[in-house]
């Protein structure tokens, strides 16, 4: 097992191999990955660090199916992702994936609730609207916004947008949650306490995690580190 | 929640966003729609016209000079027919002093009434009343009981230019008291010109007609409505079976001298048709031709006026067989002392080929001398010759052509008291067919010896052979053709949709860049849904879901914009299209089939517009949505735009070079939009390749380059629609009619003839009316014919344009009016229109091409005088003539097919210096005929008045576009500045002055407005170039310098006024961004 294979005791839920992505910009190619390998168990939580434009947020794109690799696979769950259609990619992400963006990305019009409920308008969801529902009150009151379910984004701020966030993430039960930068617009206690919400999330509901971050007080949390350099993954913790 | 909700959330959310796609959605609706109802009003105005104009009359038997029984009708029941005797006349409203020719008489009892619109109800004037309609009443300033006077001349049974047709243009006055003004309901629209302009009508009781005009129990026009619908072969057998031998025209009577039966037409001289078809039923029938001589003289010596008869020896028993001399009474013998074999010459007036009056003569040896007794002396050789054969006299002869009564002797006058008419002279039959037929006829009578048939047989005969057609009374299927003719030549929803294409194009734009702004605003919504894995397919029926509940409203809202927009285009029709003084013609009409296909044509477009827009933003990745935001992804520069440029400026030029095939119209907008779109592929690949090129360092210049490609889609959207614009109304302002003193020029429209007169009755001689040292040049007469005036002032769909007649050599002889274009194998030569097998015609190309909608050396089927077709080739165009709307043909092979044809109802006249005075003489010499004066040039500026108010729409149209372009500038300077408000905050806390800030806007909007009208103008001149006359480019080109500056200024403003908006607010942006 090299460096960028799971710990011992976890099954394989990530294995990407010889990984590359390049992109075009106007006068030349940049080559963004280039013969990545990463295994990563079920239940384990990865940092990914890295310095500006070393192409993490390519990587977790990458993964998350909202892109596709130039060369390599990526198997998630048993399944080359790298071949899906973007029907089997959006099915892919809507049932197995949560994401956390530095951004948030929470639509403006929408309250707090409905901002969790929205993976659900895919509309082919075996469980009934009340349940996902209640599901989403949970996930709120465990994000402590329980108080806040009828606001609006811009009337949160930025620790409670990315609670929400996180909670829109889990809606869906994913089997991986994918976060960029997820403290990356937060001062120092709402970076503490989104951490502290995400590792429990991943010790008390076995959630894959991969999160992609600057702060390295963060990934040291987190456990195994992975710094992404020339293309590549070094695993520099764990 | 549901897709649904999270629609309506979308929707109430982004409102503000929605509100530019809402603004293009009901602007391009409004034009969209404004140009279907136009359409829709001009085709339900001209129906309604056709309607008010013909009432319940389906049909009408027209006998224009030939008179039938107005007893006819009463035989004619079951039709419902109407006896109408039709006249034209001049009517001076007595108390005002005002005249109005070419006014329609019309003698009419009860039953015209009834087949008026609606119920029909109205009475008829009686004894000395006078209705009128209301368009004569407004001409006139005339009220009930006010005193009307008409003039007309009295209708001639034959054509008054014919020699020995009677006493020259007797003027009947006839006046009356107005007693009721006719509306539209009173069947005051009537007419039977197809054209949407009201006549002026005068009813008059047909018994009081008849008596002024001495046709007692006459009418020429006979309405009728029939119910069943029959066909016309079957109404003209109903109503043959109903003809007399009068309402043809023909007596039968005995001759007991010639133990024959004579048949005579009222005509004097038999139509060719009638004659033939007699000869045909009855084979012995001798044809007789009796003709009046100037002179008869032998032997130094000479009888005057004298009747001459041609007749073959079966009917003259005395000619003989195998002789072509003459055969004199005794009479006439001992008067010029002439005995067989001495030489007799015959002078006799004769119609030349301009219609003028000649003298010729005819020398003959004498065959032999006949007593003055039996069949020689017989007073029935003579035909009822009108003003000569009721004479007592021959001091009271008037027989239309010049008598000299001073050569009159005693000796002549008792022959006529003893004989009168008795010919002194008899001819072979040939002989007096080569000297004496003219176009109205070659025999005077018919004779059908008594052992074939009696007088009884002959006419029952007669009738079983004859047809109303053969007497030139023609049916004409009005109704039919009526509602045919409403169905104007000009498609009125297509014109003003081709003319409104750039405004809506523009609409379009515009939408689909507020669309677009308002998808990139959404764009990592987008991408988080995606990255939500909600599927693509599902967000983009979100996304129309919401754009067509905008477009809806929005097009709800311009259904409702465009009702008022198509009053302010029909107000414009009205200034081309509505009779002076008659009111507002044209009433709004929309069928609910063109609104609903309207308005689902015009969401399909832009759901079509919203689908493209939004698909390509559900194609870009997540990812990069996400990242990108608001941001256009800016590709490599594609290395083959140069080349498409190259390439579709070639196939401009190809067009150009193509206008023959593709037409003048088609080849200027296919080029020009080819010369646009290489602009354009020009403009994308210098945005592309300033993007990508190395730089020497960073300039506001160059951060204006980088942030104009930056968004390559949106530079070339404002560029575009602005380019699209000046194209638009450059052009246009290029084609502006300019109507100048080139009228004086021999190659002009007016042919260097300074008036164009319209007479009310024929002008016979009009060279006499042009004498007395008046000061006029040379009079050009031109016989008026059948067909409908298809000029631009008629609305109505016209098959057969009006014909006019000239001698076609007096115009090669001048070399007058431009010739533009003639068929294959002719000269460009008015001597065209002699040659040929088959008629021929010159129009004008405007009538060619936008009324007939026909190609040079097609046919149109005329019916000639007794109904029979025949075809006109189109053998030529001319350019921009007095002639709009009109067929010119050659006299000559005019009254072959139209014998009986009066004389010149249009005259064009050359003047002397003094143009205002020449006019006032002009009218004053024709004010019995009726005459109407008008300058050729305001003729021609009324012609070029009418394009010029289709450009002055397409110019306001334009306009409007360009101004939706320029709104477009100001939008994308806004939405530029709004999104970038960051920069500019970076900008200033780095201690860029403020100044730097605003020159780089500036510099980008400048590059968009430079680039916009430099396309636009250079794409413009390229293609206009070609049908440019010099003259017309360099007075257009201050016009053209003049909008393109104000379309360049009106985009700098909008630019400002985003400018203004946005500047302070992204300067701002920088104590957020701190």
């Amino acid at each position: 097992m090299n460096s960028n294979s799971p710990s011992d005791d976890a099954k394989p839920m990530i294995e990407v191999s010889d990984l590359s992505k390049n992109y075009e910009t106007p006068g030349e190619t940049v080559r963004v990955l280039a013969g990545l390998h990463l295994v990563v168990g079920a239940g384990e939580a990865v940092a990914i660090v890295g310095p500006s434009g070393s192409g993490k947020t390519t990587l977790l794109n990458l993964l998350g199916a909202l892109d596709r690799p130039d060369g390599g696979s990526i198997r998630i769950g048993g399944d080359d992702i790298s071949g899906f259609s973007p029907e089997e990619a959006g099915r892919f992400r809507n049932r197995s994936l949560g994401f956390i963006f530095q951004q948030h990305h929470l639509l403006p019009q929408l309250s707090v609730l409905e901002n969790v409920l929205v993976p659900r308008l895919a509309g082919d969801w075996e469980e009934s609207a009340a349940e996902t529902e209640a599901r989403a009150r949970d996930l709120l009151a465990m994000v402590g916004l329980e108080h806040r379910l009828g606001h609006l984004p811009w009337q949160l701020s930025g620790g409670e947008k990315l609670r929400t966030a996180v909670a829109r993430a889990l809606v869906n039960r994913p089997d991986l949650v994918l976060a960029d930068e997820p403290t990356g617009l937060l001062d120092q206690a709402a970076s503490d306490k989104v951490a502290d919400l995400l590792l429990e999330l991943n010790r008390e509901q076995g959630v894959t995690m991969i999160v992609v971050t600057h702060n390295m007080a963060l990934a040291r949390r987190i456990g195994r580190v992975f710094e992404l350099q020339d293309g590549g993954l070094k695993e520099v913790a764990g | 929640m549901t897709g649904t909700s999270f629609v309506l959330r979308g929707l109430r959310f982004y409102r503000g966003s929605y509100a530019g796609v809402l603004a293009g959605a009901a602007l391009g609706a409004m034009v969209l729609l404004g140009a279907l109802m136009a359409g829709d009003s001009v085709k339900g105005t001209l129906r309604q016209v056709a309607e008010a104009r013909l009432g319940k009359v389906d049909a009408v038997l027209a006998g224009g000079d030939r008179m039938f029984r107005s007893a006819l009708a009463d035989d004619l029941e079951e039709l419902k027919a109407a006896p109408v005797l039709f006249l034209k006349a001049t009517a001076t409203a007595q108390g005002s002093g005002r005249a109005l020719g070419n006014v329609q008489v019309l003698g009419v009892d009860k039953r015209f009434w009834k087949l008026g619109p609606g119920k029909g109800k109205g009475k008829a004037p009686k004894e000395r009343e006078f209705f009128v309609n209301k368009h004569l009443a407004r001409s006139l300033n005339l009220g009930a009981g006010e005193a009307l006077v008409l003039r007309f001349e009295k209708p001639a049974v034959i054509a008054s230019d014919a020699p020995l047709a009677g006493k020259a243009a007797e003027l009947i006055v006839l006046g009356g008291e107005v007693r009721k003004i006719c509306g539209k309901k009173r069947f005051g629209h009537f007419s039977l010109e197809n054209s949407q302009l009201p006549q002026a009508t005068v009813f008059v009781p047909i018994e009081r007609l008849q008596q002024a005009i001495g046709f007692e129990g006459k009418a020429n026009l006979m309405l009728l409505r029939d119910r069943m619908n029959r066909s016309s072969d079957d109404l003209s057998a109903m109503i043959r079976v109903r003809c007399s031998l009068a309402d043809y025209g023909l007596t039968v009577e005995d001759v007991p001298l010639a133990d024959a039966v004579e048949v005579r037409t009222s005509r004097i001289f038999f139509d060719r048709k009638v004659a033939d078809v007699i000869r045909e039923s009855f084979p012995a029938a001798q044809p007789v031709i009796t003709y009046m001589a100037n002179t008869i003289a032998a032997n130094g010596r000479e009888t005057p006026y004298s009747m001459v008869t041609a007749a073959g020896p079966e009917t003259a028993s005395f000619l003989p067989a195998d002789s072509n001399g003459a055969v004199l009474n005794a009479w006439e013998a001992e008067d010029l002392g002439a005995k067989a074999g001495d030489e007799l010459r015959i002078d006799y007036y004769a119609l030349d080929a301009g219609n003028r009056l000649v003298e010729r003569s005819a020398t003959f040896p004498v065959a032999g001398v006949v007593p003055l007794e039996g069949l020689a002396a017989d007073q029935q050789w003579m035909p009822d010759f009108p003003g000569v054969a009721e004479a007592e006299d021959t001091a009271d002869w008037d027989a239309g052509v010049p008598i000299d009564l001073k050569r009159i002797r005693d000796k002549d006058e008792a022959y006529w008291d003893a004989h009168r008419g008795t010919p002194k002279v008899f001819l072979p039959l040939e002989m007096g067919r080569e000297l004496f037929g003219n176009r109205w006829g070659e025999f005077t009578a018919l004779r059908i010896p008594v052992a074939v048939a009696s007088k009884e047989e002959v006419s029952e005969r007669l009738l079983g052979v004859m047809t109303p057609a053969v007497a030139g009374l023609v049916l004409q299927d009005v109704g039919r053709r009526g509602m045919a003719a409403a169905a104007s030549p000009v498609d009125f929803a297509g014109l003003f949709l081709g003319m409104s294409l750039f405004l809506m194009a523009a609409a379009v734009a515009l939408t689909a860049m507020m669309f677009r702004f308002h998808i990139e605003l959404r764009n990592r919504e987008s991408g988080l849904l995606a990255a939500l894995g909600i599927p693509a397919a599902k967000v983009l029926r979100w996304r129309m879901l919401e754009g067509l509940c905008v477009v809806a409203v929005g097009t709800g809202i311009g259904a409702l914009l465009a009702v008022a927009y198509t009053r302010v285009l029909l107000g414009f029709l009205e200034t081309i299209w509505s009779a002076p003084g008659s009111g507002s013609l044209f009433r709004f009409h929309v069928a609910p089939a063109t609104l609903v296909g309207g308005m689902a044509g015009f969401v399909c477009l832009m759901m079509l517009v919203i689908w493209l827009t939004a698909r390509k933003q559900a194609r870009q990745s997540a990812g990069l949505r996400l990242e990108a935001g608001t941001e256009e992804l800016v590709r490599t520069p594609a290395k083959a735009l140069p080349w498409w440029a190259l390439g579709l400026a070639a196939a401009g030029l190809g067009a150009l070079g193509g206008t023959a095939v593709l037409g003048a119209a088609g080849a200027f907008f296919l080029a020009g939009f080819a010369f646009l779109l290489a602009g354009l592929a020009a403009y994308r690949w210098e945005l592309m390749r300033r993007v990508a090129g190395a730089s020497d360092g960073l300039s506001p210049r160059r951060l204006a380059e980088l942030n104009c490609g930056r968004r390559a889609t949106r530079s070339l959207v404002v560029a575009g629609s602005l380019a699209c614009g000046v194209f638009l109304v450059v052009s246009v302002a290029a084609f502006r009619q300019h109507t100048g003193d080139e009228w004086r020029e021999r190659d002009s429209g007016a042919g260097g003839f300074a008036f164009w007169v319209e007479t009310t009755s024929p002008v016979d001689d009009p060279a006499l009316l042009m004498d007395e040292g008046k000061g006029f040049g040379r009079v050009l007469p031109l016989r008026v014919g059948v067909g409908d005036d298809a000029s631009c002032f008629n609305l109505n769909s016209v098959v057969r344009p009006r014909l006019l007649a000239t001698d076609v050599s007096a115009l090669t002889e001048l070399g007058a009016f431009p010739i533009k274009n003639v068929i294959d194998g002719c000269g460009k030569s008015w001597n065209t229109l002699r040659e040929g097998e088959v008629m021929r015609a010159f129009v004008d190309e405007s009538t060619l091409l936008w009324v007939l909608k026909k190609k040079l050396g097609e046919q149109v089927v005329y019916q000639d005088e007794w109904g029979r077709e025949f075809p006109v080739e189109i053998a030529g165009t001319l350019d921009g003539t007095v002639f709009q709307g009109s067929f010119v043909v050659d006299e000559a092979r005019f009254l072959e097919h139209y014998p009986s044809a009066g004389g010149a109802r249009v005259l064009l006249v050359e003047s002397g210096p003094d143009i205002e005075g020449g006019r006032a003489v002009l009218q004053r010499s024709l004010a019995d005929l009726g005459g109407s004066v008008t300058s050729t040039r305001e003729r021609l500026e009324a012609f070029n008045g009418v394009e010029n108010t289709y450009i002055a729409i397409f110019h306001v149209l334009g306009g409007l576009g360009v101004i939706v372009g320029s709104v477009g500038v100001g939008l994308v300077t806004a939405r530029n500045l709004a999104e970038r408000r960051y920069e500019f905050a970076v900008l200033h806390t780095v201690g860029v002055p403020g100044g730097i800030t605003r020159r780089v806007v500036l510099l980008e909007v400048g590059q968009l407005i430079r680039w916009g009208l430099g396309i636009g103008l250079a794409a413009a001149i390229v293609a206009i170039l070609p049908s440019l006359h010099a003259g017309g480019f360099v007075r257009s080109a201050v016009w053209i310098g003049l909008l393109v500056l104000l379309i360049g200024l009106n985009a700098w403003f909008c630019s400002w006024l985003g400018y203004r908006r946005q500047i302070n607010r992204a300067l701002s942006a920088r104590q957020e961004f701190q």
